[in-house]
């Protein structure tokens, strides 16, 4: 049993103590809950302590008989991507729970229990090398987020919880009948011997779109995207940032990890659709941003048009864009997660989401308001700040393949600019005015305390990115090696160099 | 070769009688008499237990002395339910009944395995079918994967209904011995390699199952269950002979086997023999509720008690599918042209009308009726693959139906056992605050038969869409998916309701005993184990793809 196991094992652990243990009180939940969570940070720690960064294949392979019969086995390893997706991921299930310390008092027990499998099986996701698996991984995130959603949401939580499941269940049953497909060909589940198979152009269409169309509902991509205001506006805090932070990649890992290698004529054919399809989503998340009074669905379609450039940089198919576009997955997961948990935050003490109602907070709360505009500018993309490492390549490796692509896709950038800064002025200066805005209370230790690490972050990838694409570009030229899209693999840090100035 | 072979050499004229074949039924078959006897014997049930006792000791004892070690220590603690039921409840008839009755149908399941073991296991990677009763019966994987379905949902069935019908004041002396019949007839069916055996055993358990649906004498709904299904059962029963009758005419076989074989010949009359092909899919489709013949299928799940109902769907389904399976896989090969594309509409048909109208019931037992059609669809899917894929997928996907169709309706009946009446969405608003034991088993069964892993009703779903791809009938997978994704929407309904919305204070909290707890919970690990480890099942149902041709 190796350490993905242990990643695994820990919070599933934490949570089925929670289930057989009801004589525990609240406060014992919920040091049940970090425990679990922060047992599996650690692991993952060691992951990337014994994750070998120059070795582009998928590694510390372990792997478990489990139905023989379809030959299915629980097969499980990693490569850069998958690697600092699951940090992102162990990173935040802690951060979420302390957030919801004081806030879910109701069923507090499910709370916790509900986010710790969640969190288990969204890193199944990312480990998982067998098909089938993977798709029982990615079919079960559902189940969870679910109950996040419906338990602890808004007032619309319920249309919202059921718009989330069916859409997801239906992109994902599609995929399931590729994957059984692919199954019949290789006689195997095995990611290896499926992503050798040497599949006809046409059936690679197909089963490209089934997998697409499961993974564009994930991330969310315009025109599939319209479960995910409602399910951001409505979730609880933490839900948000769970679901923007980490689920929301669970699509485009995908695309990277299956899509890409599986079906290499069908991506190569595909790709200036998806382009398009991309800075579509861009722009369109961005203008229906600005028009937005309600500061969470604000956010929720900023996800649209940053998940807009990570799926762009992925279609781009070069080693700038593509690795860049795994860097900007794990910004996106930052900053907007930092951003909800503020939303969040501020939520708590004014139970409002309406932007009309906050003005001149920037007095009142000078902490929030400040960390509020860094996040802010971290989103949109400033040098020197996270969402510049990510969007910049991912243009720039963008226009080398499609010029107007990467003009249209800039113009996001722009208005993301736009948005986001016009919501801070309505929000944080101009007069504070009415007795609500005056009384606000600025942020508590605990609270700073979860968007430290978040902060820290943010700034250390904006100024040294290079750690981060040492570990992620050599698994993206694997994968853009077996789509034939790139002969040699090149020397790893030749992309960054450009952002380091 | 079959043990009661070995055991005496039978005169040259008599037909060859395999006891081993059926000996699970037997022993089901004879307790049910026994058992109406104890109703019979009322007060004085001494009277019957202590002579059965000492019946089953002296055969028990007769088995062993035989070298027949296993099934004869079965019959003797089977037999010693009878006085030790007897003693521990003196006063409670009803709890006589059902503790024998539990014990002879897990009598009837402990045989099952020694028949595999004995017999059918030589092995090989594959059940050996043997005939039995001259041909008569078929001693394949099916009959024996179906004989653990059928006695095992009607084991789960005797704790789960037994409160309910107490309270409800139906637990009358037939309920036990009817519901052991009835599962004799089912298996009989799975295991009926002629027309004739198939069509009494068809009635066995038909007759038993219209009883037991009008069991509720006073409850209108019930009476009207019982009825409509006895008069709809009696058209299908006689559209169901009428084929067999101009099979019989085109090819001069009733045996399946010899039935096959000649339909494949060119020299047979295709009309006659479509004609009748048709009358039999007309018959079974009635009996498994495919759609267009599914109409009987809402009232009576409505209608009848709801343990009576669990047990239908569970079983009947079971059984249903096992006739089916060997019908078009032994019999009706050469016909492969014309029953496949028929069929695989009907499928089609079944598992979007299941999920469609499913989608506006507000009764939950109506609703799980329709979902049970939609289920029907699925299972079809392995049928009309035609082979040996589909056939393992489809004897799979029936038990983990039967597990978590028994884990949703055992919830209903703990929730209807404190409202007094039907059941509607309404009833379950805040069930998993007020009773999240109860809320957190039906959500598991909504689960499974939604086909969310990690449940049984996944990797059923999985096997039959995998087997109906492999035969290429890829457009029939996708129709899967998509009632898939609607009936999904209703089993969230319901798991929005209990989980969602905050309990009303007027709606009492679903009542349980450990009798039916424990049922429900043996069915909620089944479906997690079916789920999570599929593989000691799976490995048996792919072993069951051997048929007797």
């Amino acid at each position: 049993m190796g350490w993905i196991t242990v990643t695994i094992a820990v919070p599933l652990v934490a949570a089925l103590v929670l289930a057989f243990a009801p004589e525990l009180e609240d406060q014992g939940v919920r040091i049940v809950g970090l425990i679990g969570s922060v047992g599996a940070f650690l692991a993952s720690l060691v992951l990337l302590v014994q994750f070998d960064v120059a070795d582009p294949n998928l590694q510390l392979a372990e792997s478990f008989e489990w139905i023989p019969a379809v030959d299915a086995r629980v097969s499980m390893a990693i490569d850069g991507v998958s690697l600092v997706l699951i940090l992102l991921t162990t990173l935040l299930t802690p951060l979420i729970l302390v957030a919801s310390w004081s806030s879910i008092t109701d069923r507090l027990r499910g709370y916790v229990a509900a986010f710790l499998v969640l969190e288990a099986a969204v890193i199944g996701v990312f480990v998982a090398t067998d098909l089938l698996l993977f798709y029982i991984f990615f079919e079960f995130t559902l189940v969870p987020m679910y109950l996040i959603i419906g338990i602890w949401g808004g007032a619309g939580r319920r249309y919202a919880a059921v718009k989330f499941f069916l859409y997801t269940l239906l992109g994902g049953l599609l995929m399931l009948v590729a994957i059984l497909y692919l199954f019949s060909q290789a006689g195997t589940f095995d990611y290896a011997a499926i992503a050798s198979l040497d599949l006809d152009p046409t059936v690679q269409r197909w089963l490209f779109g089934a997998f697409l169309v499961a993974f564009a509902v994930k991330v969310p991509l315009f025109p599939v995207h319209t479960w995910l205001p409602d399910a951001h506006t409505e979730a609880p805090t933490g839900g948000s940032v769970f679901l923007a932070g980490v689920l929301l990649k669970m699509g485009t890992f995908g695309l990277l990890r299956y899509a890409l290698p599986i079906f290499p004529d069908a991506t190569i054919t595909f790709a200036p659709w998806l382009l398009g399809i991309s800075v579509v989503g861009i722009l369109y998340g961005a203008v229906v941003a600005l028009m937005q009074s309600d500061i969470k669905k604000l956010i929720a379609y900023s996800s649209v048009s940053h998940m807009g450039f990570v799926v762009l940089g992925t279609f781009a198919l070069n080693t700038v864009a593509t690795s860049a576009s795994v860097v900007q997955m794990i910004n996106h997961g930052l900053s907007t997660g930092a951003l909800f948990l503020l939303i969040g935050f501020l939520y708590e003490r004014r139970h409002t989401r309406r932007i009309a109602d906050f003005g001149g907070l920037a007095k009142q709360v000078p902490v929030m308001a400040g960390l509020w505009l860094l996040v802010s500018l971290s989103s949109l993309a400033l040098p020197g700040l996270n969402g510049f490492v990510g969007e910049f390549p991912i243009l720039l490796g963008t226009f080398q393949v499609n010029r107007t692509a990467a003009v249209l896709g800039a113009f996001g950038a722009v208005l993301a600019a736009l948005y986001l800064l016009w919501a801070y002025q309505r929000m944080f200066h101009g007069p504070l005015e009415g007795e609500a805005n005056t009384t606000t209370t600025d942020l508590n230790r605990r609270e700073i305390g979860v968007l430290a690490p978040l902060l820290v972050l943010i700034v250390a990838i904006g100024l040294y990115p290079k750690p981060l694409f040492d570990v992620v570009e050599p698994s993206v030229d694997r994968v853009l090696v077996e789509v034939g899209v790139l002969e040699l693999p090149v020397e790893p840090a030749a992309a960054v160099t450009r952002e380091e100035g | 070769m079959l043990l009661a072979q070995t055991t005496a050499q039978p005169p040259i004229d008599v037909p060859d009688v395999a006891w081993s074949a059926f000996a699970p039924e037997l022993l089901v078959t004879v307790v049910a008499l026994i058992l109406l006897l104890v109703a019979i014997a009322r007060g004085r049930q001494q009277l019957v237990a202590a002579p059965s006792a000492l019946l089953f000791l002296a055969v028990g004892v007769w088995l062993i002395t035989a070298g027949l070690v296993f099934p004869g220590a079965v019959v003797v603690v089977v037999g010693a339910c009878f006085p030790a039921a007897v003693f521990a409840f003196p006063r409670r008839v009803s709890m006589v009944r059902a503790v024998v009755a539990s014990a002879a149908l897990g009598g009837a399941l402990a045989l099952t395995g020694w028949q595999y073991v004995a017999v059918l296991d030589q092995g090989l990677a594959t059940i050996t079918p043997q005939p039995a009763l001259a041909g008569a019966l078929a001693n394949d994987g099916i009959a024996f994967f179906t004989r653990i379905t059928v006695y095992l949902s009607a084991l789960l069935v005797i704790p789960l209904g037994y409160a309910y019908l107490n309270e409800r004041r139906i637990n009358r002396a037939e309920v036990e011995p009817l519901l052991l019949l009835a599962a004799v007839g089912m298996v009989a069916l799975a295991t009926a390699n002629d027309l004739i055996t198939l069509f009494v055993a068809l009635e066995v358990f038909s007759l038993a199952l219209y009883v037991l649906s009008g069991l509720a004498r006073r409850d209108r709904r019930s009476q009207e269950a019982g009825l409509k299904y006895f008069i709809m059962g009696a058209v299908a029963s006689a559209i169901l002979l009428y084929g067999m009758a101009l099979l019989y005419v085109a090819t001069g076989h009733l045996d399946l086997p010899g039935l096959g074989q000649s339909l494949a010949l060119v020299t047979t009359d295709r009309l006659i023999a479509a004609l009748g092909l048709g009358l039999v899919t007309v018959g079974m489709a009635f009996k498994i509720s495919l759609v267009p013949f599914m109409l009987w299928t809402p009232d009576v799940y409505q209608g009848a008690p709801t343990s009576v109902t669990a047990f239908m769907a569970a079983a009947t389904k079971a059984a249903g599918f096992a006739a089916v399976l060997r019908l078009y896989l032994v019999a009706f090969p050469g016909l492969q042209t014309l029953w496949v594309p028929v069929l695989a509409v009907l499928a089609a048909a079944s598992m979007l009308y299941g999920a469609y109208v499913a989608l506006v019931q507000r009764d939950l037992k109506r609703m799980l009726a329709y979902s049970s059609i939609t289920h029907a669809g699925y299972a079809t899917i392995g049928v009309v693959a035609v082979n040996d894929q589909g056939l393992s997928a489809t004897l799979f996907y029936l038990l983990a139906y039967a597990v978590s169709t028994l884990g949703a309706f055992g919830c209903v009946v703990a929730i209807e056992r404190s409202r007094h009446g039907e059941v509607g969405l309404i009833d379950l608003r805040g069930l998993g605050r007020t009773s999240p034991a109860v809320a957190g088993i039906l959500g598991l069964s909504l689960l499974s038969l939604a086909g969310i892993p990690p449940t049984a009703g996944f990797v059923g779903k999985l096997l039959v869409f995998r087997a109906g791809l492999d035969a290429g009938l890829t457009w029939l997978v996708v129709v899967g998916v998509l009632s898939t994704v609607v009936a999904a929407f209703f089993y969230l309904r319901i798991a929005g309701m209990m989980f969602l919305e905050e309990p009303d204070p007027e709606r009492p909290i679903p009542t349980q005993s450990s009798g039916m707890s424990l049922a429900i919970a043996v069915a909620a690990a089944l479906v997690v184990f079916l789920g999570v480890q599929p593989q000691p099942v799976l490995q048996f149902a792919e072993a069951a793809a051997a048929l007797l041709r």
